[in-house]
């Protein structure tokens, strides 16, 4: 299968768009994919803006996942839903963008990225500019073909340490050859930032199981808050990320993340989770 | 007192917002609060990665509410220099160095290299630097935030 604009892309179409300042557009979540997580959805939404960024700037540059002040998890999305997408630009050039944005499904808000901002980089070193340019057109007249992502790639995350429900710790094989990279990005294949935060749920989910949960409830993220990703993380690398408990009361627990690589920092985070009936 | 460009800055305006720049900085980096001294610089003393610098910036643009413009630091030590006269091929001359030495008055002089790199200007600046640059733009921005905390 060809990956380009098809392994991990998640616009269909943009409805409107004010270059540098809002856009509107849609996912359709193929029906045939066993999930569509929360990670996954927040990329269709920083996608989005990314269109309405580049446009700002002829498409010379494009941005790169870096901050995001705060991510609200509202509620999930099934296989087959539309998401309706949006996103507002508080400032773009070809240093920096900020923005936040959101998507609901069938008039039910799912997600909200708040103060988001993404460092500009020249689009070359990521893709072709002419492609990105006729992509956009595409997708600002008919739209493209829905149904291209074929799933959640298998992440090699394997949980190694911790101490029982105070910290967890697991190890993360960064996939060496995923079609997905042949999409993020063609001429320079980046890890996504929001799959690390998938993993990194995935690690402080194991970390919350073993904190108890009154009246048989069960414990779901609801906000990632303070999200940071210092570099791009290579096809085949081996990270390490970590979970710890922070604070637990009131039926809150906040639980802090970090990714390292080679003992260095790379990505950090704070996930506050709430209760909720077990699914 | 500090005088760039006829602009002064006095102690008592450097103290009523370091507190919060302080705490943005601390937020940002993911440090404590009480290492993030006056004249600590951001790089070299608490560990401040580029990331961490576009995180600041806009934390301080809504704290303050005032627009910051990447390079403005730069910009403004520059001055009437023209950017040639300011550095080439990426090496401050030693105008450029003189303006910076004046309008980074904050930063001891033995930080100011020889030859330095425009690339390592950013390693001089401290949270005192950023504490000016708020007051700065607050003074060129009507609607700026300049209540002091309770």
């Amino acid at each position: 299968m060809e990956a380009h604009f098809r392994a991990f892309t998640f616009v269909d179409r943009i409805i409107g768009v004010k270059p540098g300042v809002s856009i509107r557009g849609q996912y359709t979540v193929p029906p045939g994919v066993d999930a569509f997580p929360a990670s996954l959805v927040a990329e269709a939404t920083g996608q989005l803006a990314a269109w309405a960024a580049m446009a700002a700037v002829d498409f010379t540059h494009r941005p790169v996942a870096g901050i995001a002040g705060a991510i609200e998890l509202l509620s999930t999305v099934r296989p087959g839903q539309v998401l309706e997408l949006s996103a507002n630009l508080e400032s773009v050039d070809t240093e920096t963008v900020g923005y936040s944005g959101s998507a609901s499904a069938d008039g039910i808000p799912v997600i909200r990225l708040l103060d988001c901002v993404g460092p500009m980089m020249p689009v070359e070193e990521f893709d072709d500019p002419h492609a990105l340019r006729n992509r956009f057109q595409l997708l600002s007249a008919a739209g493209a073909e829905a149904g291209a992502f074929g799933g959640l790639p298998d992440l090699d995350l394997k949980r190694d340490s911790g101490e029982w429900g105070q910290s967890a710790s697991a190890i993360l094989h960064v996939p060496s050859d995923a079609l997905l990279f042949g999409d993020h990005f063609p001429r320079r294949p980046v890890f996504p930032g929001t799959l690390l935060m998938h993993a990194n749920l995935q690690t402080a989910a194991t970390l919350t199981a073993e904190v108890p949960c009154d009246n048989g409830l069960a414990w779901v993220p609801r906000t990632i808050s303070d999200v940071k990703l210092r570099t791009f993380i290579s096809p085949g690398e081996t990270l390490r990320l970590e979970a710890k408990r922070i604070d637990h009361s009131g039926g809150v627990l906040k639980v802090a993340v970090e990714s390292r690589n080679n003992g260095r920092l790379i990505g950090s985070a704070g996930i506050e989770f709430g209760t909720a009936a077990p699914s | 007192m500090n005088e760039i460009n006829n602009i002064k800055i006095n102690n008592d305006e450097i103290q009523s917002v370091f507190p919060r720049v302080a705490e943005t900085i601390a937020d940002a980096i993911g440090c404590e609060v009480e290492k993030v001294k006056l004249n600590a610089s951001l790089i070299d003393n608490l560990g401040a990665e580029s990331i961490d610098f576009v995180d600041i910036i806009f934390r301080l643009q809504r704290l303050f509410k005032v627009k910051i413009p990447r390079g403005k630091i730069v910009e403004e030590a520059r001055g009437s220099l023209s950017e040639t006269e300011f550095e080439k091929a990426g090496v401050v001359s030693d105008a450029g160095v003189s303006r910076l030495r004046d309008y980074l008055s904050e930063v001891p002089p033995d930080r100011f290299k020889s030859p330095l790199n425009v690339a390592d200007i950013p390693r001089l600046f401290t949270v005192e630097t950023f504490c000016k640059l708020v007051i700065r733009q607050q003074r060129a921005t009507p609607t700026a935030d300049v209540s002091t905390p309770a």
